[in-house]
């Protein structure tokens, strides 16, 4: 069964219904690279791309409330750095128009660029349901373990937003120069109250923050010696392991290089003002 | 395969005057296969399926890397619903045995299993997902035995034997002149461990066709190399005389050797033996494919070169070990010709090579673009780099004093004339000084940019003395249409433009009156393998001997429509005409029909079968192991992200002496092509194992480059006649590959300083480099 709901409030009705018997599909470059691997073996789908109140992005209150099916083609035209450039880093055209930023959510892959943007940046997500509404909870809670998250079976992802637009930097280390999985990214953003985040791709089994550092380096004004500190820090405060694409012990150690790379960057362009907008 | 050009209105009328000589040896004719593929009507193994499938079959492999077979129980098998069949060795007429050098591989194995992808029983369906689901509840029970996952296993005292005879398969070997004296007395002599890894062919037309049998013959459609030698081997193992096989060739996407082994026929024969009447159809996925496939060679190279205080080479020690895998696939000739390449183009007046061929518990390995002389020119160049920078020589300069000259002999003792790896090397690095980068010289501190070079040459054909030839037939019509009839296959690389073009220039027709039929067991004569660069010089001299033979023909029946002695005489554009008055002429559709009422045949067929000779078994020497040799040499130019390790190519010069471009945009294509598929080597490819099972059987993680990777391909095409080839072509494939990895690996040197001798060049393995990292070494678990 193939349900193409054309209004979130139906959406949410069958996700109610169907609960875990239906599988939520947007751009589907997750879900039928899965079915195609066998891993799943789906019979019902709630396909959530036409509905267009989730293709959305607004200005509201000084934040930017991106709905769930927005694609990374659209977000790699956005003026939030990290965001774009994490965005157009994501596979290749194709997979740019067609996965959106609830896909990568609801996957919560720990090599999720988007994520890895978005929780640097402080972001929020926003679960719905039938039965309880809307509520908003950072995506740092949201994450819970590999591929575990606190997405409830009767949930759909409806937003995500970021407060205002801090200034950001990303960088994303791969083997080549398009379609290309991480083997470690790093996203930094910096508010206008010196609040400083840090977060990374493929460290752990999820997406991760590095509290730790971001205390480090909160309300400070950055030098290299405190970069350095930092950069110090994060590798404590990440826990790689060795795959097939690469070791521990690299992973690690770029955590410490895009740390003091992208702190630099923000130290050294600072007096530009919002050369990063 | 039948192909032919569309022809558009002739605008040749009568008293037109004759189109100006129209040579279509050096043109960039259209791809005569050209439309079909960009359009999508080009069927492909597996677009055969939709039009012809009855039934469906699927393979039982391998779930261990090594282990005895006890049973194989095919009862719940049979119970899944839409099931006709499982066929184990047991149901197999012939050997069961194919392999194209030495007969050991199991078509389906019956005792023993010696790697994750060996297949066991073949399944036949109603539907392809009953095929599958039928091939996962065959019940195979194993008895597991150790598993022999790296060369270092596989040589350690009291390792499990994979062959009574042990796990060394063979040794080959080079010996000239006193090598121990030559570097003892040298002045400067230097030593470097490489490491080659394993690489997939990765082609994009993944393995599918389909098999019927009548009662009579078995009709194979499925894609090779070499669809004569196929035809031999499936016969053979299945228990078939040839005359009952046939093979056609479906059009092909890629091969770079992964096509050169049995891959799918047997199956598909077997299956359609069983089930006579129904068209049979298999197709793997692309991880079946990877699992599957032979590899190509994962190379341990150690060298050591040494040098006078001169510059000049005193000596070569190279030992190789070789990763054989499970069966011997190529594996012999691939040793053999990575110790004939193990010096590459230079003089090395003393040289001791040993190449150890190592059966392990991984893929077979076998053909592979390059075959063994792309891992030493790895080897060789990195050794050239290394030796100029300890004699403190510039790298060009002390390439260009110890490069071969023509009359100058290679290592196995052969003497090359003409050579141009010289002149290969100006073009290159003129083109890379005159026409500087237009990139910013302002480079951030962390990156850092290099420039390397390589300078390669390559024996083309099997060589050895083994008795390679290509038979042709070409054929007039009563409409004027020459039609070319060639076994060789089309895999991409343009053959059949070549072959076309060969003959029309022999005959005088334009490309339009073209036509040619390939790779048709029942239709054409055998050609070898499209493999070894050999197409364009085995083939084209036997195309162009045909065209030549039937082009007596031709003249002779102009002379008699002319009234003129058949040397006086010129054939042009479908015209023929007396060379001193274009007036008395006569068009080819009426020269063809004069002939054919005069008992002319209007056809001819050719046989090119030039003699190498084969080495002497203690010294590797031969006065000829190849039929000739091609040259080529790259620059390529870097960054280096010296913090993460990342590469990136910024620009790539290949130049290559192809004898004559017979159609230049081809080689261009095939240049680009390579290079791209050396960056890949160079930088990303890898297939890694544990304990004998491939972890990355897909595109996800076997990383192979795209667009974003590849900058423009600067390719500069030398033409230096090639005395034995047709109208002094030779050919081009695999050198553009061996030549773009060095030449890389080069420029990484020059950037960072540090040589580089593990492949790919992975940010981590680059960073491991840069920092001499060696703590939990990827390395470790594949060597
Ligand atoms: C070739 C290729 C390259 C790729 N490269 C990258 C890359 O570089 N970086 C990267 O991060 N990812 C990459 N991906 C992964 C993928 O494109 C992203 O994760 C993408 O964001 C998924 O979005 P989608 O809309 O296609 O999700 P889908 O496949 O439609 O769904 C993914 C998951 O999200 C769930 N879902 C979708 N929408 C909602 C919703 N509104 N509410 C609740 N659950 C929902 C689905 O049930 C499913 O579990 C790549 C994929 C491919 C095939």
């Amino acid at each position: 069964m193939f349900h193409q709901p054309m209004t979130f409030e139906h959406a949410l009705d069958l996700r109610s219904e169907l609960g875990t018997d239906a599988t939520v599909i947007n751009g589907g470059t997750d879900v039928v690279v899965a079915m195609n691997h066998g891993a799943i073996k789906p019979t019902t789908f709630i396909d959530v791309s036409r509905i267009k109140a989730l293709r959305g992005i607004e200005k509201q209150n000084g934040h930017l409330i991106m709905g769930a099916g927005v694609t990374f083609a659209d977000l790699g035209k956005m003026h939030f750095r990290a965001l774009r450039e994490a965005s157009l880093s994501v596979g290749g055209p194709a997979i740019r128009n067609m996965g959106t930023i609830g896909g990568n959510i609801a996957t919560a892959s720990p090599a999720g660029d988007g994520c890895v943007a978005l929780l640097a940046m402080n972001a929020e997500v926003q679960l719905s349901s039938k039965a309880r509404g809307d509520r908003w909870m950072p995506l740092v809670d949201y994450f819970i373990d590999y591929r575990k998250t606190a997405l409830a079976d009767d949930e759909l992802i409806k937003a995500v937003r970021v407060h205002n637009n801090p200034r950001s930097r990303w960088y994303k280390i791969g083997k080549r120069g398009a379609v290309n999985i991480s083997l470690v990214c790093c996203a930094i953003s910096q508010n206008e109250n010196n609040k400083t985040e840090l977060a990374f791709g493929c460290v752990g089994p999820i997406p991760k923050v590095a509290p730790k550092a971001s205390a480090l380096l909160t309300g400070e004004t950055l030098t290299p010696e405190l970069i350095d500190d930092v950069a110090n820090l994060v590798t404590h405060e990440v826990a790689p392991i060795d795959d097939q694409r690469g070791t521990a012990t690299y992973r690690r150690a770029m955590c410490s290089t895009l740390t003091k790379r992208l702190l630099t960057q923000l130290m050294e362009d600072a007096p530009k003002g919002d050369a990063d907008a | 395969m039948i192909q032919q050009v569309t022809t558009t209105e002739s605008d040749q009328t009568l008293d037109a005057p004759i189109a100006p000589a129209d040579h279509l040896v050096g043109k960039s004719c259209r791809r005569v296969d050209g439309q079909e593929k960009v359009t999508g009507a080009a069927l492909y193994g597996a677009d055969l399926f939709p039009n012809s499938a009855e039934l469906f079959a699927s393979v039982v492999r391998s779930e261990h890397a090594h282990a005895n077979i006890v049973s194989i129980d095919a009862t719940q098998a049979l119970e899944v619903a839409g099931i006709l069949g499982v066929y184990t060795h047991a149901d197999v007429g012939g050997t069961n045995i194919h392999g194209l050098i030495r007969r050991d591989h199991p078509a389906l194995a019956s005792k023993r299993v010696r790697y994750f992808g060996d297949s066991i029983a073949v399944v036949v369906a109603k539907t392809e997902r009953a095929a599958k689901l039928g091939r996962d509840k065959v019940a195979v029970t194993y008895e597991p035995l150790p598993v022999i996952a790296t060369m270092e296993q596989a040589i350690a005292e009291g390792a499990c034997k994979l062959y009574p005879e042990g796990n060394v398969m063979g040794d080959k070997r080079i010996r000239k002149g006193d090598v121990e004296r030559a570097l003892a007395d040298s002045h400067v002599v230097v030593s470097d461990t490489f490491f080659t890894q394993t690489v997939d062919h990765a082609f994009l037309d993944i393995e599918a066709g389909t098999g019927h049998w009548d009662g009579q013959v078995l009709t194979l459609y499925v894609a090779g190399q070499w669809v004569h030698e196929e035809r031999r081997l499936i016969a053979l193992a299945l228990g078939l005389p040839v005359e009952q096989i046939r093979i056609i060739q479906p059009v092909t996407g890629g091969a770079f050797g992964g096509r050169e082994d049995i891959s799918i026929q047997i199956y598909l024969g077997l299956a359609a033996l069983k089930h006579q009447g129904k068209t049979i159809a298999l197709r793997y996925t692309r991880s079946e494919s990877m699992r599957a496939r032979h590899k190509r060679h994962a190379l341990k190279i150690e060298s050591t070169f040494g040098a006078n205080a001169d510059g000049m080479l005193t000596a070569a020690k190279i030992v190789v070990y070789s990763d054989e895998g499970a069966y011997a696939s190529t594996g012999i000739a691939v040793m053999r010709k990575a110790a004939s390449h193990a010096t590459g183009p230079y003089c090395v007046p003393n040289v001791e090579v040993d190449v150890y061929g190592v059966h392990t518990n991984n893929n077979p390995t076998g053909a592979m673009r390059g075959f063994g002389a792309c891992q030493m020119a790895i080897a060789y160049e990195g050794m050239m780099d290394r030796v100029a920078r300890a004699l403190d020589m510039d790298r060009e300069t002390f390439r260009r004093k110890n490069l071969i000259q023509s009359g100058d002999t290679v290592t196995t003792g052969q003497r090359i004339d003409p050579v141009s790896v010289g002149l290969c090397l100006t073009k290159a690095i003129q083109k890379f000084k005159d026409q500087p980068y237009p990139g910013s010289d302002h480079l951030p501190a962390h990156i850092k940019r290099g420039w390397g070079m390589s300078a390669i040459c390559f024996g083309l054909g099997y060589g050895d003395g083994f008795p390679d030839c290509s038979r042709a037939r070409v054929e007039l019509s009563d409409s004027g249409i020459a039609t070319v009839y060639t076994g060789g296959v089309e895999v991409g690389q343009g053959l059949l433009n070549a072959m076309m073009q060969i003959a029309g220039e022999e005959l005088g027709l334009p490309f339009e009156s073209m036509r040619i039929v390939a790779a048709d067991t029942e239709l054409t004569d055998e050609s070898g393998s499209s493999s070894a660069t050999r197409q364009t010089y085995f083939t084209g001299n036997a195309v162009r001997m045909a065209a030549s033979e039937l082009r007596e023909q031709v003249l002779d029946i102009a002379g008699i429509k002319l009234k003129v002695h058949p040397h006086e005489i010129t054939l042009q554009h479908g015209w023929a005409y007396e060379t001193s008055n274009s007036n008395n002429r006569v068009r080819m559709e009426k020269i063809c029909t004069e002939g054919l009422t005069r008992g002319y045949s209007l056809k001819a067929t050719a046989l090119f079968k030039p003699r190498t000779i084969v080495e002497i078994p203690n010294t590797g020497q031969s006065p000829r192991a190849f039929i000739t040799y091609l040259f080529g040499a790259h620059v390529s130019q870097v960054l280096v992200n010296i913090e993460t390790g990342e590469v990136k190519v910024e620009r790539h010069i290949a130049a290559h002496d192809v004898g004559k471009a017979v159609n230049p945009q081809s080689v261009e294509g095939q240049i680009v092509g390579g290079v791209a598929q050396g960056l890949g080597m160079a930088l990303m490819e890898e297939v890694t194992y544990r304990d004998g099972r491939i972890m990355n059987p897909g595109l996800t993680d076997y990383i192979i480059p795209t667009i974003k990777d590849l900058p423009p391909v600067e390719a500069i095409i030398v033409e230096h006649d090639d005395p034995g080839g047709p109208f002094g072509a030779h050919g081009v494939g695999e050198p553009p590959l061996i030549g773009a990895v060095p030449a890389i690996l080069s420029a990484i040197y020059d950037a960072t300083g540090k040589a580089p001798c593990e492949l790919p060049m992975s940010p981590e393995r680059t960073w491991r480099l840069i920092n001499e990292v060696c703590e939990n070494d990827p390395l470790s678990k594949v060597f």
